[in-house]
């Protein structure tokens, strides 16, 4: 006689099995214009000159920040808020460190700890207003808008070239109505130069020149190659090489939710005596989302060659004002759009789309990491 | 304005040592909850048949260091033998409980670039120095900890502080070790140390009185007060008010607590003895007002005419309030 080995009873699949099984995975989900902002990040908060001795009131990630030095230089961040009546500090005033409240004079310490509360004899230890951690690098100063437990300055991103002699940069902002992400999508996207910059970044042949994407850990980065070709105009003409044949090497870098750098390297296939076979461009892209649909935005194009000449200055700051303008320009285009057009579409991606989409992957998880 | 209060769900609880339990509580609705970080409390307002309860306590962090905050607060409570809030809790609560719990809010503040920081804790003081202790470890800052109890099996999450302080950490059990050299300790500092203590209140002025000795800023030695509104000594009393109405409180139990739970109409915000709003005209007392609060003079509490009710109690059997 056979035996028949035990089996398991037969389990009648429910309605809610067939709809997990249908649910997508979760890593088909991209950061888009409705995923929560990334908090726990270093963000650029202000050009370090701007921070002085006026508060100066901006939003980051929808949370309203007065900025300001102390005597000794220091930058100092605290909500724009008074914890007592929700008077916007930065329309108070400055007493030494210390800011006052214009509406009943609380007056806030570096900590945002309240050390005098006009009304009463002794202040209560509540009374504080939340600081945020901020920290100068170079032309910058960044903030951590997330868990201060967690801002550690060591992660403030490097960019030592902003603040090198050796490096002539020239420098520009915007305030973008659009969306971050997009803006991190559209920077790490080289296929749309040709059209959207064709005076300045794009030439044709540039679009189809190899392309390999990968990621490290939470950055993504794209390499390009193009050899033995003409120089585009943004890079050959401030060094003077345009009857020159060159090769083209290119790395755009998504480095972090606040920060986007690349660069240019062209080698001169036979450099005149004295110059320079090689020129090198750093192109660093700082942004720090206001609100899900709006930015604060500050770039830097910096050369490794003649950093005092003031043509080649003048010269890149206006062919790379123009381009970003094309690029606020088109975000801008783009995000209205897409708040306004009653009816839904989902984007189509095409394979050079793929960078963007890892950006927006890193970006979704990161967020859904800290929204839980 | 916002209400300072969410409504609240225990969503987890664990034995830590054979007083102290921990509690994790998650927001009702189960959105993300107001950031806390490092220092900051939560009030919780909590109570059944036996009475209302308004207890402070320190978050202690994420269960998984260096993580981002996660869905829910953690507190760990120490059950006190004659304090009946904490009794309450390790009595009443389990998952699912419902509690009224504030915001954070932080009088217990990290400040950032010290050259070196010293983290005292005694017994259940912990809970703000073990955060603490997260936070400067994540930020590679410059510190040491001292962590001071009667034995290690009465010493909550001695183990996690060692693993995550290594040689940083001392650890004092004062039951073989005796009670720490206090001075000893702060002369050792280097220039700029800044201190943080949490622990029983005498441990607190032993530190500032070692500090003041070494002549020390006392900005230099930080600590938060909780409330006095209660001690183990306490006793019942009854309150009368203006319409007549006797209001038995008792021993564990807050005046302006009893008479909100009795439907009075009262004014209170920080539950502390601070802001002064629970503020209350005395008409009469059989015995000596007990002022625990920071809001009034030394003049002002000896002239006896008003109490903070949140805090303050008496030393007798009736109070008559302006109420």
């Amino acid at each position: 006689m056979a035996t028949i080995a035990p089996q398991p009873p037969k389990r009648q699949l429910s309605d809610n099995d067939i709809f997990a099984a249908m649910e997508p995975h979760d890593s088909g989900a991209f950061a888009n214009n409705t995923t929560p902002l990334i908090r726990n990040t270093w963000y650029a908060c202000a050009r370090s000159t701007e921070i002085g001795r006026t508060p100066l009131a901006r939003k980051f990630l929808g949370v309203d920040v007065v900025l300001y030095r102390t005597l000794d230089g220091q930058p100092v961040a605290m909500r724009n808020r008074c914890p007592h009546r929700s008077f916007p500090l930065a329309r108070g005033k400055l007493l030494g460190d210390k800011l006052v409240c214009g509406y009943h004079g609380m007056e806030f310490g570096t900590d945002g700890v309240c050390s005098k509360l006009p009304a009463l004899a002794n202040v209560p230890a509540t009374a504080s207003v939340r600081t945020f951690p901020i920290a100068d690098r170079g032309p910058l100063t960044w903030i951590w808008m997330g868990s201060p437990d967690l801002a550690d300055e060591a992660l403030i991103p490097d960019t030592w070239w902003l603040s090198d002699p050796n490096w002539g940069t020239v420098t520009g902002d915007f305030h973008i109505n659009a969306d971050y992400v997009g803006m991190h999508e559209n920077l790490i996207d080289q296929t749309h130069f040709p059209f959207l910059h064709p005076d300045t970044v794009g030439t044709p042949e540039y679009a189809r020149s190899k392309l390999t994407a990968s990621t490290e850990s939470n950055q993504v980065v794209i390499r390009r190659e193009l050899l033995n070709c003409a120089p585009p105009g943004v890079y050959g003409k401030p060094a003077d090489i345009m009857d020159k044949r060159v090769d083209r090497t290119s790395e755009a870098r998504f480095v972090s939710p606040a920060l986007h750098t690349a660069y240019a390297r062209v080698r001169v296939h036979e450099p005149d005596e004295g110059k320079p076979g090689l020129y090198r461009y750093n192109i660093t892209h700082v942004f720090t989302p206001e609100t899900n649909n709006s930015i604060h935005y500050w770039w830097f194009n910096s050369r490794d060659y003649l950093p005092e000449d003031e043509a080649i200055d003048t010269f890149m700051l206006e062919a790379h004002t123009q381009a970003y303008s094309e690029d606020v320009e088109a975000l801008e285009w783009i995000n209205e759009v897409v708040r306004t057009d009653g009816e839904e579409q989902f984007d189509l991606s095409f394979a050079p789309d793929k960078p963007g989409l890892m950006a927006r992957r890193i970006m979704y998880k990161l967020a859904m990491g800290e929204a839980r | 304005m916002q209400d300072k209060y969410l409504n609240a769900i225990v969503v987890g609880r664990r034995a830590l040592t054979d007083r102290i339990t921990e509690i994790l509580i998650a927001a009702q609705d189960g959105r993300a909850l107001p950031p806390a970080e490092a220092g900051s409390h939560i009030e919780l307002r909590f109570g059944g048949e036996d009475g209302r309860f308004l207890r402070h306590y320190s978050v202690v962090g994420a269960l998984t260091a260096g993580s981002a905050p996660e869905p829910f607060w953690r507190i760990a409570v120490q059950r006190e033998n004659r304090a009946r809030g904490s009794a309450f809790i390790h009595g009443n609560f389990v998952v699912g409980t419902h509690l009224r719990v504030s915001r954070p809010l932080n009088a217990f503040r990290l400040m950032r670039h010290r050259p070196k920081t010293l983290l005292i804790a005694g017994g259940i003081g912990i809970t703000p120095i073990f955060a603490m202790a997260r936070s400067l470890d994540a930020r590679h800052e410059n510190f040491s900890a001292v962590y001071v109890g009667l034995e290690r099996a009465t010493m909550a999450y001695v183990d996690e502080l060692e693993t995550l302080c290594g040689d940083r950490l001392s650890v004092v059990q004062t039951e073989y070790d005796g009670i720490p050299d206090l001075k000893a300790l702060l002369a050792k500092q280097p220039e700029g140390a800044q201190v943080y203590v949490c622990g029983p209140g005498g441990m607190i002025e032993a530190l500032v009185a070692a500090a003041a000795e070494l002549g020390w800023a006392p900005d230099r030695i930080r600590y938060e007060v909780f409330n006095a509104a209660h001690s183990p000594e306490d006793e019942g009393f009854e309150v009368r008010l203006k319409d007549g109405m006797t209001i038995p409180i008792g021993a564990g139990m807050t005046i302006l607590d009893a008479l909100e739970a009795r439907g009075v109409e009262t004014y209170a915000d920080c539950r502390r003895g601070e802001c002064g709003l629970c503020t209350t005209a005395v008409i009469a007392c059989d015995g000596e007002l007990d002022h625990r609060d920071h809001f009034f003079s030394d003049e002002d509490k000896a002239e006896g005419r008003q109490m903070t009710i949140c805090c303050s109690r008496i030393r007798g059997r009736v109070l008559e309030l302006d109420i």
